[in-house]
């Protein structure tokens, strides 16, 4: 998004993109335990057939 | 400047998290945990933590498919109105597809670290606490949470299972003593925020068969919850450590309820023996259940 210059910050499109970036950071943190998660449980599976 | 309304913003992190309902969750988490522990096979760490995640999310989901449901009766009660859908700061559709998602993974993923067992009964738990209980009972019945109270009954028989994969007697008493503890429990909460239930139409039992009705109703349901309790050790399924807490809570819980029975004030601001009676039932949960775990790690 492109600001004119001199233009006051539109609030909403302020409050838009923080909870976009809030939310996204959180879903990556989420995906990266959800992979630890996987592997961990794989390792635990394999432990259970051995 | 003209301001979109905040239902059409993207929901904040902080209100889809308080969709799961988190402190009702805390209970959940803990009986289901208790089943785990208590159950004979303990499985590998990784499997058991997964296995209470699952629970958890089943109860976020359950949690955010009942607000999704009930938004229009949570906006006329004062308790819930602050919620995010009521208090106009989510969309429908986004607490909807939350819920919804957030089912679906945590059955798959119950599948996929435990058994299928497990699964279906964490499937059944999500479902009949969003059919049965929400949509189905408790705008049509005062029983509505009696029977209702079967879903929140499930974490320990589902801990039990994800452990063992097998369903037996001690869960299964497990889950009939969170079934009694039910009513009770709510029914004390019931009584003094009346005012509230009554403002949505909600047909809870002292809105609808009275005050005293409802504290008789407590007494007779403490009674056979606290008889419940004590069954476990009875049958030989547990030792002494949660033989002697089972009476002694139960005792107290059946005192509680008859100080209930005895109470006569139908305003709020006279019901000390309901309130506390209500803050009891929580602490006579978690104790109960530490007690299985105690039990079966301290005394086999």
């Amino acid at each position: 998004m492109t600001r004119i210059e001199g233009e006051e910050p539109q609030p909403e499109a302020e409050i838009i993109r923080a909870r976009q970036h809030a939310r996204a950071r959180i879903t990556a943190w989420l995906l990266g335990g959800f992979v630890v998660l996987l592997f961990l449980i794989t390792l635990a599976k394999i432990g259970l057939h051995t | 400047m003209q301001m979109t309304n905040p239902a059409a913003l993207p929901a904040d992190w902080r209100d889809l998290y308080a969709l799961t309902k988190p402190r009702v969750m805390s209970l959940v988490v803990f009986t289901g945990l208790c089943g785990l522990l208590a159950a004979p096979v303990m499985p590998p760490l990784a499997l058991g933590f997964t296995a209470i995640l699952c629970i958890a999310l089943g109860a976020g989901a359950a949690g955010a498919l009942n607000q999704w449901y009930e938004a229009d009766l949570d906006a006329k009660m004062r308790r819930t109105a602050n919620r995010p859908l009521p208090a106009g700061r989510m969309d429908r559709q986004t607490a909807l597809h939350f819920g919804v998602g957030l089912g679906v993974f945590s059955v798959l993923l119950m599948e996929l670290a435990t058994n299928w067992v497990a699964a279906v009964l964490l499937a059944a738990s999500i479902l009949f606490y969003v059919l049965i209980y929400t949509v189905w009972l408790k705008r049509r019945t005062a029983q509505n949470i009696v029977i209702g109270g079967a879903a929140g009954a499930f974490p320990p028989l589902i801990g039990w299972v994800a452990a063992t994969g097998r369903i037996e007697l001690l869960p299964m008493l497990l889950f009939a003593i969170i079934f009694l503890w039910t009513p009770p429990h709510f029914w004390a909460l019931s009584l003094f925020v009346r005012s509230d239930y009554a403002a949505a139409n909600v047909p809870m039992l002292p809105v609808v068969a009275g005050i005293a009705a409802t504290r008789r109703q407590i007494l007779i349901y403490s009674v056979i919850m606290a008889a419940a309790a004590v069954a476990p050790w009875l049958l030989g399924l547990t030792g002494w450590i949660y033989g002697a807490s089972a009476a002694v809570l139960g005792l107290v819980f059946v005192a509680m309820a008859v100080a209930v029975a005895r109470n006569r004030a139908p305003e709020p601001s006279a019901m000390g023996p309901e309130k506390r009676l209500f803050a009891f039932s929580i602490l006579y949960l978690f104790v109960l259940f530490t007690a299985v775990v105690a039990d079966r790690w301290l005394l086999t």
